[in-house]
């Protein structure tokens, strides 16, 4: 196996490569594996393709995502070589210009592409979708997450305060990778909602905010949860809902929300057309603020002149994406995309 | 870029706080000689009647830049 990349000779001690990379603005100032040759070769061992070959020039500075760069940056980030092949899937999709990566990595809004792993694959490398499954704790969400972002930074260039224009930025841009807890949702899982086989392997790749935390505590039906899961997707301050033509809503049932929704013999399409018809916010209230005067609505919505009329924050049902993740608890999530990205799903095919 | 291409005058307006991201860009891109107009950041939050005035001393400071007859 040839590899191209620059060769750097450093003292054998973490503290001097660790320094070393600080120093070249190389890692995302946590501490990182030293890419070695061995260990990249090991990483790219993993996928069916030439170290050489590019998945094609990254944004915000469209340097050449090929796979030897992504492999260094995995290595840096902790991943096992088997977490690889995920790291390829997740690139590949966030390089679809659906997702607009230019517009993810540049903004002032702090989005994150959020990995979801389907599949087999998810529990063959342990990936987790269970109790915690954004924190910390589980290393293959961890690394390739990381692996995500150390990518966006030294291929992409998307450095903070320079080309990553963020003006807070958000912790969930230092990892932000799942699987879905396939195991207690009660519907098909994301990737065969999709139209995938139910034994493929698939990533998909959302750029949205970090959690917002959906508590419901006390109500025992479907539409009571979904009305909790409603009020907290509609806020004056959120991006989604200005430019509906890109606005997508990603809602994260936790397995006893879900349970309780499920019971009430709701299927998905349900779900979505509840959340659909109760996220909405009135337009007197979205004349208080926000993007007020610069929205991109359609035809309909910016004919709307009854203040009290009830507005969506996305077009239809079908731009709500919605999961199962999570362990025991009263909790789920919402996750607003930043609203001019939209959701890729690629299947892990370079897998060996 | 693409109106650069083409040959038509063409040049990037930023706030002085996006400078380096347009700059690195427009390299990145190979269109590091495209002029760039850099204006006070920021803009939004700007009242109309501000942007307006704005509105046009940029494009006055910008046919300048390009050489382009106002």
């Amino acid at each position: 196996m040839t590899l191209r990349s620059e060769v750097l000779e450093l003292p054998d001690s973490p503290d001097a490569v660790y320094q070393a990379f600080c120093e070249r603005d190389w890692c995302d100032g946590l501490p990182i594996i030293p890419p070695t040759a061995e260990r990249v070769e090991a990483m790219l061992a993993t996928v069916a393709a030439d170290p050489g070959e590019s998945l094609g020039p990254m944004p915000p500075l469209w340097r050449e995502a090929t796979l030897e760069k992504l492999a260094v940056n995995a290595v840096m980030a902790g991943c096992l070589p088997e977490h690889f092949p995920v790291v390829v899937a997740a690139v590949e999709a966030m390089l679809d210009p659906a997702f607009n990566l230019y517009g993810v990595q540049a903004t002032t809004h702090p989005v994150a592409p959020l990995l979801i792993l389907n599949g087999p694959y998810a529990r063959t490398i342990g990936m987790h979708g269970g109790s915690g499954c954004f924190g910390p704790g589980f290393r293959a969400n961890a690394t390739i997450g990381r692996a995500i972002r150390l990518i966006m930074l030294n291929v992409g260039g998307g450095w903070p305060g320079r080309h990553d224009m963020a003006t807070h930025g958000s912790p969930a841009k230092f990892s932000y990778a799942i699987a879905e807890n396939e195991a207690q949702n009660p519907w098909s899982p994301l990737h065969v909602e999709l139209g995938f086989a139910p034994d493929q392997s698939v990533v998909t790749v959302f750029g949205g905010e970090a959690p917002h935390n959906v508590n419901d505590h006390v109500s025992t039906s479907a539409s009571g949860i979904l009305n909790t899961v409603s009020h907290t997707a509609a806020t004056l301050g959120s991006n989604v809902k200005w430019y509906l033509s890109q606005s997508q809503l990603l809602v994260v049932l936790g397995p006893e929300h879900a349970a309780t929704v499920a019971g009430d013999n709701f299927g998905k399409d349900d779900v979505k057309a509840f959340v659909f018809e109760h996220a909405r916010l009135p337009l007197g209230t979205l004349k208080l603020g926000g993007m007020w005067g610069i929205q991109d609505w359609p035809r309909w919505m910016m004919a709307v002149t009854d203040d009290r009329a009830l507005l969506p924050v996305v077009a239809s049902p079908a731009e709500i994406y919605l999961i199962v993740a999570g362990g025991a608890g009263k909790h789920s999530a919402v996750v607003p995309n930043c609203t001019f990205s939209r959701a890729v799903s690629r299947p892990l095919s370079r897998l060996r | 870029m693409e109106l650069a291409k083409g040959g038509t005058p063409a040049g990037l307006i930023a706030t002085a706080a996006f400078q380096p991201l347009a700059v690195s860009e427009l390299q990145a891109l190979g269109m590091g000689g495209l002029p760039l107009l850099v204006i006070d950041h920021p803009l939004g939050g700007e009242k109309p009647e501000g942007v307006l005035r704005r509105a046009h001393q940029a494009v006055e400071e910008l046919a300048a830049l390009l050489g382009v007859a106002r």
